[in-house]
């Protein structure tokens, strides 16, 4: 399949953001901040009682659909803007559709418009940059 | 000290803003196996060949690379609580790919620090951050986080 300018990337989706995997990312982290662990600190503030996922699994959600796509050392930027909170039990779809395709530092390389979407709402868009496989980009 | 659940308490704008140039202690921060695999594992994809690491892994390991920690920043943004820190966005550039069990040199300082307010009126400080992890004397990947510390009404 060749890579050029329109090309759709596979999605990849996560069917159920999962509370236990916050937990463990909290602690991988060592980030305090209680909406990723403590239901009632999501409440108490007014976004319902689901955990907030954090921003990095959001965007993780993205990178392994280029990786899924281009292999496990394809990525070479990530621009993001979190738009809106994902929750625990939501199920979110990693999409993205190459916008340019360029030569750089002896490899080619595709440009992406990413997104995050759950239910056709964007959650997570920007931009990434991604080493393409020479049979791709040939 | 704001209570958790609450909006940490107003903040001095020119506090924030002397914050700007303020480099991180710095250090070095290896990426072990388990580590990696845990954090490749919350993520739902496949364990990665080649001890190649998640590339989600620049969110914590600059940090904590450059002798901070999450919580901090939080302490250096004064910021403290549930609701009291947003995530307005990323850019993170890899110019290598980042594997386990290497040893990365990483350094960084607040770059950006402005007080603004949301449409509705509400005060919050964009608090930029740049972290660069080297290996050797090459720049292996940096990372821009833009944070939302929110501060209380006047």
């Amino acid at each position: 399949m060749t890579v050029e300018v329109g090309t759709e990337i596979p999605p990849w989706i996560m069917e159920a953001v999962d509370a236990q995997r916050m937990k463990t990312m909290a602690a991988i982290l060592r980030d305090p901040y209680p909406i990723h662990w403590d239901r009632t600190e999501t409440a108490n503030i007014g976004l319902g009682e689901r955990t907030v996922n954090q921003g990095p699994l959001n965007l993780s959600y993205i990178a392994n659909m280029l990786m899924a796509w281009q292999g496990p050392a394809c990525v070479r930027r990530l621009q993001v803007k979190f738009t809106t909170p994902v929750f625990d039990d939501d199920s979110v779809t990693a999409r993205g559709v190459v916008t340019a395709v360029d030569d750089v530092d002896g490899e080619r390389r595709a440009t992406c418009e990413i997104r995050l979407d759950r239910d056709g709402e964007d959650v997570v868009v920007g931009m990434a940059v991604v080493a393409v496989s020479s049979q791709e980009g040939a | 000290m704001a209570a958790m659940g609450e909006v940490n308490a107003d903040v001095d704008e020119a506090e924030m803003l002397a914050l700007v140039g303020h480099r991180f202690p710095g250090g070095t921060r290896r990426i072990e196996h388990w580590e990696n695999w845990l954090l490749t594992d919350c993520t739902g994809f496949d364990q990665l060949p080649d001890e190649l690491v998640h590339p989600i892994a620049l969110f914590h390991v600059p940090i904590q690379g450059c002798g901070m920690s999450i919580a901090e920043l939080f302490a250096l943004g004064r910021v403290e609580g549930a609701g009291s820190v947003g995530l307005d966005g990323y850019d993170w550039e890899y110019f290598r790919p980042l594997r386990e069990d290497i040893e990365y040199r990483v350094e960084g300082q607040v770059t950006e620090v402005e007080r603004l307010q949301t449409p509705s009126g509400k005060p919050f400080d964009r608090f930029v951050f740049v972290i660069e992890m080297y290996e050797g004397d090459d720049l292996a990947a940096r990372v821009t986080n833009h944070w939302r510390l929110r501060r209380a009404a006047r």
